[in-house]
């Protein structure tokens, strides 16, 4: 099969990831809410895609496993068959299936066949009601390739089409010209007697009909097929009559399939073969060519025979060349390609517009430049700059996606843990949106796995421990990501066990990682669960514990520049905080102004501004300021007093107030002025100094100046504890 | 003049097979991701030569499109060829229905694409 | 707590680890009358003064932070931090910005004076002077000709308190 669309196999391989990750996804919300139909088209829709355009590159054991799911998925989304856990089950380990089917298309990784057969029966068995017909047909459409027709025949061909023919865009003339291509109409006669007349006439309709002679040496189905699009509706009849004395060219199927090469080759600037061209031109006749190039033999078999290499060498060379071009192959997989919003591109080609209009402002004045227009032309060089930042951050922007991406795989995992280990888990996600890096979020995949493993595995208990406790049957594990610092912040916490202090020591000991009676802090005692081999599993289960763990977890985090840290309650969980360092990070912020000061806010921690009336912040006695935000007091913070400013107003009328909100918590914080919105690269305040209360990063503003990004969850810590000085 | 076709698929990648067949073919084209999106890009009066599109699609799916466009003055004789599958040839009932032209079976390679173009593209 | 793995990179300037004052190149600048130098080693450049972001909950002499090209960089006023008045700022301000355990600093002095050779004998033990004044930043006495040039020890300079987030005057729980 000539293919000119190999070329979007990764583009095909990129989607169908998302489609997976939308197909898993919406399964395990099913379990939740059996009967929304929104999200099991949604299902159906992506694997359907997947389905039809694995297809397309010919990957057909993906095509047709991936029709098994469909059928499924079609008679839950109509309501012919209910869903059940068994059912979600046995489509969640298809998805799985269908990804290593996948991978095995894009690599040529092995499969397990054993279980793609036996999933596709169980699909097939779950599809009882099903009756459709398995096996994807090879390339459609293409029906009865023209056999070659030794001899010449006539059909006689009446043809009624139905009335609406032309409101399906559809032509007769058409038609005509497609049977002409075929052969040669002999005799077309039109049959006008449905006519109406005129004043019943309705000229969107069609009333007439055709009587057809055509000579062709194609068989009956090539007939059918230029009636494909009408035949179910039309009347037609198409007869075969008597072959016809006139003889044409016996090379007619060979000219058709010369004449679509050609067609290629021209679309395609090839050029043509050498023998083509000279039969074409007449030197040679088509016979000699084919004769001559039955002769020809590969430089390998040529060269064995005239003993310039043996056919070891031969083999030895070819196996090289079979290396090499697998090695291509391999390289190619590896080129990694990313989806960017097409409104980021649209944003980036009108800076880079502007950037045009700048510099040729810039070379117009350069040349007729006089001092007097220095202060413009430092202006233009201002706006440069501006525009060159601009394009810098954006640029940077293309690479952030959002962690959910990551997060993604999270509900399936554990999911699959709870199962395995007997525990109830749930799983909570936040901060999804946080963007960073693509590169960070795949390299964080695998720590992150391995924390939520491990929480799942040794951190929660089995329901009756936690029962007998006093905690909830259901443990949580929750993940949770932000922007800190210049820094993202991960965490990975469950509210289990939480580390045992004895129980490590002993193990060190045991490992001679410690002395027996060695001082240690508790954080010193946490860290040594980071020691290489160190495992305190009294089990050794098949999902965690084997050894190989938090010692690659903490180099995978560090390799990217970041830091592992642990919080622990006895009884109460273990908390894993990750910090990814990340000059890349962009947010959207609120630039505001405090005295001579310009902070910024993230955006997604605020809720809303207002201006306060007069009487509304109120001092409760030793307590601080508070504010009525529709019905729910909210403390305000002074950002000039926290941070020791010299502000315009100390009125809070006169200010504004910016409700923000933190981990559930919300606050009120006092500025001056809003200066508006704007994307900021979140530059380190740690790596020339160090972390700041209340300060989660800096950036680079307009003007060069460096700007504060605000920690909100730091502003509020700072002002519950000058509270609790004041009481 | 260049002819000029309109594609609706939601798959990126569906999408730009077509496409690119399309343009090599010299045609100048429309992309849309689904229904809602195709309409609103013809909307303004816009004529095309050619539409093919998807049929399970969000937002607005294949067939109401094809009925939309139908209604549409500069869709109404336009040739409209949908994306089907083997084994939703009962969709294919309801987009000749809905006024489908034709209809093209996945999987197809460019050949096939511009062949069944060409039946039903007005010389 | 962080667990954090230090890891010894190496900044532009190469700079071998736990080398203090025994090369003998020093750039030397002024505050007021006094000479003061600083191991060449560590000085990655020497820019004029410009305005600086103030941040909060820091000590006066760390005056804020610029943008060097991208990073953010602190800066110190040294005449705060040796208990010095301070001077309105000339044409002659400059920050040097210097190399301390991988991090990139800024020091706001007077003016840039010279690069100095100083022999290892011409350099004494900072002198003691009681109580009264913090020596454990000079790392010694340095004499060239008649000036006298105090030898900053920029491991100490800056770590009692300036770097890390616990010294500052609020003190967390």
């Amino acid at each position: 099969m000539s293919n000119d669309f190999a070329q979007f196999q990764d583009a095909f391989f990129e989607e169908a990831a998302e489609h997976l990750a939308v197909v898993e996804e919406g399964l395990l919300q099913l379990e939740q809410h059996p009967n929304d139909w929104d999200l099991l088209n949604k299902i159906f829709r992506s694997a359907h895609s997947i389905k039809g355009t694995a297809g397309m590159f010919g990957f057909s054991a993906v095509a047709q496993f991936t029709h098994k799911m469909e059928t499924l998925l079609d008679l839950l989304r109509n309501g012919q068959k209910a869903g059940s856990p068994a059912v979600t089950d046995l489509l969640l380990k298809s998805t799985d299936c269908l990804k290593t089917l996948i991978e095995s298309a894009k690599t040529g990784s092995g499969i397990d066949e054993e279980t793609v057969q036996r999933l596709t029966a169980d699909l097939a068995g779950a599809s009882t009601s099903a009756a459709q017909p398995a096996a994807a047909r090879g390339l459609g459409g293409s029906a009865g390739a023209a056999q070659p027709g030794c001899e010449d025949r006539t059909y006689a061909i009446t043809w009624t089409p139905p009335d609406w023919l032309f409101q399906r865009g559809l032509d007769p003339l058409q038609i005509m010209k497609e049977l002409n291509d075929l052969g040669s109409l002999a005799k077309v006669t039109l049959n006008t007697s449905r006519l109406p007349d005129l004043s019943d006439l309705d000229p969107e309709r069609c009333y007439l009909s055709w009587e057809i002679q055509l000579a062709t040496g194609k068989d009956h189905k090539v007939i059918e097929s230029v009636f494909e699009f009408v035949r179910e509706d039309s009347v037609l009849k198409i007869e075969e009559g008597e072959a016809l004395s006139v003889k044409r060219e016996a090379l007619e199927s060979g000219n058709e399939i010369r004449f679509t090469n050609d067609e290629r080759r021209a679309e395609s600037g090839e050029p043509k073969p050498l023998g083509e061209i000279l039969v074409e031109t007449g030197v040679v006749s088509r016979e000699t060519v084919d004769h001559a190039l039955a002769q020809q033999k590969r430089v390998g078999q040529i060269l064995v025979e005239q003993k310039a290499v043996t056919p070891e060498q031969l083999e030895q060379a070819l196996q090289k060349q079979r290396q090499q071009e697998t090695a291509v192959q391999a390289r190619k997989s590896d080129a990694t390609s990313i989806r960017v919003d097409t409104d980021k591109i649209d944003k980036l080609i009108n800076l880079v517009g502007e950037l045009v209009i700048t510099q040729s402002m810039l070379s117009d004045l350069g040349s007729r430049f006089e001092i007097q227009q220095l202060p413009v032309l430092l202006e233009r060089m201002a706006q440069l700059e501006r525009n060159t930042r601009e394009i810098q951050e954006r640029v940077m922007g293309i690479r952030m996606l959002p962690i959910g991406t990551a997060f993604n795989r999270f509900p399936r995992l554990v999911r699959d843990l709870s199962a395995k280990a007997g525990k109830k888990i749930q799983l909570v996600l936040s901060g999804e949106e946080t963007e960073l890096d693509k590169t960070v979020i795949e390299s964080i995949n695998d720590p992150l796995t391995h924390l939520v493993r491990n929480s799942a595995d040794h951190g929660l208990e089995l329901p009756e421990e936690r029962l007998d406790n006093n905690k909830p049957e259901v443990g949580t594990i929750r993940l949770n990501a932000c922007h800190e610092g210049g820094s993202i912040c991960i965490t990975v916490e469950d509210d289990g066990r939480g580390l045992n202090r004895e129980k490590i020591i002993a193990k060190a000991v045991k490992q001679g990682l410690i002395a027996e009676h060695e001082k240690l802090s508790d954080d010193q005692i946490w860290a040594l669960i980071f020691k290489p081999g160190f495992s305190t599993a009294e089990k050794v289960t098949d999902i965690s514990g084997r050894g190989v763990g938090m010692d690659v977890v903490k180099r995978n985090i560090e390799s990217l520049g970041g830091t592992i840290s642990i919080k622990t309650a006895t009884g109460q969980g273990t908390t894993f905080t990750l910090k990814l360092p990340l000059t890349l990070a962009i947010i959207e912020g609120m630039t505001v102004r405090v005295g001579k000061e310009t902070y910024i806010v993230p955006l997604l921690s605020i809720l809303e501004s207002i201006q306060p009336k007069l009487g509304s912040v109120k001092t409760v006695a030793g307590r601080g300021e508070l504010i009525n935000v529709r019905g729910s007091y909210l403390p305000v913070i002074r950002l000039y007093e926290v941070f020791a400013l010299q502000p315009e107003h100390t009125e809070p009328t006169k200010g504004i107030l910016l409700i923000l909100e933190t981990e559930g918590e919300r606050v009120a914080i006092m500025v001056d002025e809003i200066l508006g919105q704007q994307q900021v690269v979140i530059k380190s305040m740690e790596q020339n100094f160090r972390k700041v209360e209340g300060i989660a990063g800096a950036t680079i503003l307009g003007n060069g100046t460096v700007g504060l990004i605000l920690d909100v969850r730091g502003l509020l810590e700072i002002a519950q504890r000058e509270e609790a000085v004041a009481v | 003049m260049a002819k000029t076709a309109l594609v609706v698929d939601d798959s990126t990648t569906m999408r730009q097979m077509v496409s690119f067949t399309l343009t090599n073919a010299g045609f100048t084209v429309v992309e849309a991701e689904h229904g809602k999106d195709a309409v609103s890009k013809v909307a303004g009066g816009a004529k095309m030569d050619i539409v093919v599109t998807d049929l399970n699609m969000p937002e607005m799916d294949g067939i109401a499109l094809i009925k939309e466009l139908r209604k549409m003055a500069n869709f109404k004789f336009t040739p409209i060829l949908m994306l089907t599958t083997e084994s939703a040839m009962e969709k294919k009932q309801a987009g000749k229905e809905a006024g489908a032209t034709g209809w093209i079976v996945k999987p197809f390679n460019p050949e096939l694409l511009l062949k069944t173009i060409a039946k039903v593209l007005p010389a | 707590m962080p667990v954090s793995a230090r890891e010894t990179s190496v900044g532009e300037c190469n700079q071998p680890a736990g080398l203090t004052t025994d090369g003998n190149q020093y750039l030397t600048f002024n505050l007021g009358e006094e000479f003061y130098g600083v191991d060449i080693l560590r000085v990655r450049e020497i820019k004029g003064y410009s305005t600086v972001t103030k941040i909060p909950h820091t000590p006066p002499h760390i005056k804020g932070v610029l943008n060097l090209r991208g990073t953010i960089v602190p800066i110190v006023e040294l005449r705060t931090k040796f208990g010095m008045p301070t001077v309105e700022y000339t044409a002659f301000t400059v920050i040097i910005l210097v190399v301390v355990r991988d991090k990139v600093i800024g020091l706001v002095v007077d003016s840039v004076s010279d690069v100095l050779n100083i022999d290892k004998k011409d350099i004494q033990p900072p002198p003691q002077f009681g109580s009264k004044v913090n020596v454990s930043f000079m790392s010694g006495i340095g004499k060239s000709g008649e000036k006298l040039v105090t030898l900053l020890n920029m491991e100490h300079l800056l770590v009692d308190g300036d770097m890390a987030e616990n010294s500052v005057a609020m003190g967390e729980a």
